[in-house]
């Protein structure tokens, strides 16, 4: 009994290996048939993603903003909720955030934890819009989070470039005025450090990876050992079954929808509260469509977006590698995490339907 | 001649043997019954005869000749149709789309419309399938989408036809009609195989009867050899009795109270009318109807919160039209849906998960809002042991297992909730004998321990041997009711059609 529990458990975690593995090779043919042999590929992917400590330290540090990216479409996804705005709600979030850290005046011990939570509620405040239209008037959150983003870039762009913009502040870029010290996110290199592994200076490995842990942790008590996670994945799965049950499936998906918002509100915490120390329209952007697709590789589970952000952190390193050391462009990355989305589907499909087989016949 | 003949089929799923050696075959102008219960092959058996599944070994002959079905299209190229159990329709497409649709014709990119209407038409009356080509299939209720499917088939030209359980939708009389078509398709010389869980049904319209069991097939029987206890038998490798022991009636007070219930459809047509009935303590209230004369709608206004023009819905006295779903659910009405795979489990869920679904948000299930999972799965054990639920653990997801077994997960979970009232809703639909008189007996203890028990079924059988009054719906109207022992079969079904005044 134990050992066929583990022996699905096994299958299910071999199905994604497998879909990465095949969208390698694929990445390899389309190396040769540029020109390039696999072995030097392979060779300028390793020097930039796992020859050095510093090299996976800086993995580790670009998949902080990716799992939650990550971890806020997985959050809605659940409850079939497509929170296509995270991007939109992480710019909005962050410049909440950073409002919080810029314009008050408190010790750390607060200032921290309340940019933090600062940043969460913009998020969500900006979901709410979208989650509000969707459950009282049925409009699909897809269209609706699509132009929200749009709309979130464009006032942030105003608020960065007019009422919010520091004056006399020297920059080349329209930014806000500079985060309060008592805000800003130190870094834990030490605490690697201390415990022997070597992360370099450089690398970001910051508070906003406490916030992470934290989160991962939280959402995942929240989805499998509360009830309100319960109907959360049951409303996920099935509308008219939720309903039947008499689950409150408008409040459910509300809920997901604003703590996904939440979640995404706090994807630009490592660039602003550790990196810049400032809110820019320059932040980066794409991180809320990269989360969907680390939401659907990592199964919308808080431990499967821990692997996918990790892998597409890799991923990301391995492109800049490429560009430097071959004649394959960076962009190459976007198709490789395209391929690798589908190939995983389809083997997860492939397992999940062999797994159903040995159950039935189990039950049989 | 044999119009087909399917000769050593074996199929095997990862660990299964769904079709073991099977032989079946079929002679133009014949009705061959396929019985069996739930999971013991036929499904499988006629997706591999459609293309939907390639048998692992054995042959197909059409004819006489060998051929090799690789998907369905295949089938119907070389004259086999399916009508299938879960319709395989476009809601929002009009009946003549649906039947069109997959050999539509045009001209100069134009859908031509016309001529396969009046074919269609001609098809209609040859076989006495009336049914108005212009509604959305979405708007039809389900017996009429059901002739649809067989419009579909024929309209290809099928030779050879499979009815997958094509009367569990069906009144008598519709029965009767159904068995006129397959009769005038038997002397046009088609086959069909006619698969259904209904034993007096096949006894009456088969030929030659096929009994599947574990994927085998046990035997087949000529019509003048065979009976309904040796099909039984057959079938489940035991005797089974489906007569339902009871005690007499001892009806309490007034548990379901229904007033002048009024509601129209979206489309405006009324579909209750001024509906009023009362379900007592210690009763089995049992509706009879043509599938979609308010059924539906009747069982969803006690369930859950909809719009009514008038008329009142009142549990013990109290009226519940301003409860959700879940607080009808907390003060006592249980509910076996219609439907199981769409409305009565998460199917990708543990067994122990979708027993406490509905309760889940109560004690003992959860602390707070934490879910006491060490309880929730020692209360899992407990209905599974106590409902005879075949399942290798209560962590097995819902899809793991047969339809009866799924069947009895929902019955199991509504009953030990302990409603006041539990509203059963097809609750034997496609399911196996052994599962069908279990649950039989499950909804007369409930009634013994003085439940109000509200059976909505279309399998007319059922609600006579069942219930204690019976009401007969017509048009969205209880149009009479009978106390048990005065109901014939012919009466009520009699009734069903609209005539109020039986012989």
């Amino acid at each position: 009994m134990r050992r066929t529990k583990s022996k699905y458990r096994v299958l299910e975690a071999l199905s994604p290996i497998l879909g990465v593995l095949a969208s390698i090779v694929v990445l390899l043919l389309i190396a040769m048939a540029i020109g390039e042999m696999p072995g030097k590929t392979l060779n300028a992917i390793y020097k930039f993603t796992l020859a050095n400590a510093s090299r996976l330290a800086t993995i580790f540090s670009l998949a902080i903003p990716l799992f939650l990216a990550g971890l806020a479409v997985a959050m809605a996804f659940q409850a079939n909720v497509f929170n296509i705005g995270v991007e939109g709600q992480y710019f909005i979030g962050g410049l909440v955030g950073a409002l919080a850290g810029i314009y008050l005046k408190l010790p750390a011990y607060l200032h921290l934890p309340l940019v933090v939570i600062a940043s969460m509620i913009g998020g969500a405040l900006w979901a709410a819009i979208p989650a509000l239209l969707k459950v009282r008037m049925g409009i699909h959150e897809v269209i609706s989070t699509i132009m929200f983003n749009n709309i979130a870039a464009a006032l942030v762009n105003f608020l960065v470039n007019g009422p919010l913009s520091g004056r006399g502040e020297k920059s080349l870029e329209p930014q806000t005025l500079k985060i309060q010290p008592t805000a800003l996110f130190g870094k834990l290199n030490h605490w690697f450090n201390a415990i022997g592994l070597n992360v370099p200076a450089h690398v970001y490995l910051d508070y906003s990876l406490i916030v992470a842990i934290v989160m991962g942790f939280l959402v995942w008590f929240l989805l499998y050992r509360m009830r309100q996670g319960f109907e959360i994945r049951a409303v996920g799965t099935s509308l008219e079954v939720s309903q039947y049950a008499g689950i409150r499936v408008k409040r459910v998906q509300m809920t997901a929808f604003l703590a996904s918002g939440a979640l995404a509100g706090l994807v630009g915490l490592q660039e602003i509260f550790a990196i810049r120390g400032v809110y820019t329209f320059e932040i980066a952007a794409g991180l809320g469509f990269d989360g969907i697709a680390i939401a659907l590789i990592g199964g919308n589970s808080p431990i499967g977006v821990i692997f996918s952000s990790i892998l597409f952190a890799f991923l990301k390193q391995a492109g800049y590698g490429l560009q430097l050391y071959t004649a394959v462009p960076n962009a190459i990355i976007y198709v490789i995490s395209g391929l690798m989305i589908l190939f995983i589907v389809v083997t997860n499909e492939i397992t999940s339907r062999y797994i159903r087989a040995l159950r039935r016949k189990e039950a049989a | 001649m044999t119009l087909l003949k399917m000769d050593g089929i074996t199929k095997v799923f990862p660990g299964v043997r769904a079709n073991d050696q099977v032989t079946f075959d079929l002679a133009p102008g014949e009705i061959h019954a396929l019985v069996g219960e739930n999971g013991a092959g036929k499904t499988t058996l006629m997706k591999i005869l459609y293309g939907l599944y390639r048998p692992d070994a054995g042959t197909i002959r059409l004819r006489d000749e060998a051929v090799s079905i690789k998907n369905p299209r295949d089938a119907i190229a070389r004259g086999i149709g399916m009508v299938h159990q879960h319709f395989m329709l476009v809601p929002p497409f009009t009946v003549l789309e649906n039947i069109i649709l997959g050999k539509e014709s045009q001209t100069a990119g134009v859908l031509r419309l016309e001529e396969p209407a009046r074919e269609i038409a001609e098809i209609m009356t040859r076989n006495g399938l009336p049914v108005d080509l212009s509604a959305r299939v979405e708007d039809l209720p389900v017996g009429l989408q059901q002739r649809v499917e067989i419009l579909k088939v024929l309209y290809r030209g099928a030779e050879v036809l499979v009815f997958d359980e094509p009367t569990a939708v069906l009144t008598p009389q519709e029965v009767v009609e159904l068995f006129k078509t397959f009769r005038m398709m038997r002397d046009q010389g088609k086959g069909l195989i006619f698969i259904s869980h209904k034993l007096d049904e096949v006894l009456e319209i088969a030929d030659r009867i096929t009994v599947i069991r574990r994927g085998q097939v046990v035997k087949t029987l000529q019509r003048a050899e065979a009976s309904k206890p040796l099909i039984a038998e057959l079938m489940v490798g035991k005797p089974v009795f489906l007569h339902v022991e009871k005690a007499p009636p001892s009806p309490g007070k007034v548990i379901l109270e229904l007033k002048g219930l009024r509601q129209r459809s979206p489309r405006g047509n009324l579909v209750l009318e001024d509906l009023s009935l009362q379900v007592h303590a210690g009763e089995i209230y049992g509706l009879a109807g043509v599938e979609g004369n308010g059924q539906s709608e009747l069982v969803r206004a006690i369930t859950e919160q909809v719009r009514l023009e008038s008329g009142d819905v009142a549990l013990e006295g109290v009226s519940v039209l301003s409860w959700d779903v879940r607080t009808r659910r907390d003060r006592g009405i249980g509910h076996i849906p219609e439907d199981r795979h769409r409305y009565g489990l998460l199917l990708p869920f543990s067994l122990a998960e979708n027993l406490v679904l509905g309760r889940h948000h109560r004690s003992p299930f959860v602390r707070g809002s934490v879910v006491d999972s060490a309880k929730v799965r020692s209360y899992a054990r407990e209905s599974i042991a106590s409902f005879d639920i075949r399942t290798p653990s209560e962590l097995t997801p819902a899809n793991a297992l047969s339809g009866g077994n799924q069947q009895k997960v929902i019955v199991a979970r509504e009953m030990r909730f302990d409603p006041i009232l539990l509203v059963a809703s097809q609750p034997t639909r496609g399911v196996d004998v052994g599962a069908t008189e279990f649950i039989y007996q499950q909804l007369v203890a409930a009634r013994s321990r003085g439940k109000a028990v509200l059976l909505v079924s279309a399998d007319l059988d059922e609600v006579l041997s069942l219930s204690d009054r019976i009401g007969v719906i017509f048009k969205g109207r209880i149009i009479r009711e009978f106390a048990q022992g005065e109901a014939t079969k012919e009466q009520v079904g009699l009734c069903m059609t609209g005539e109020r005044q039986s012989a």
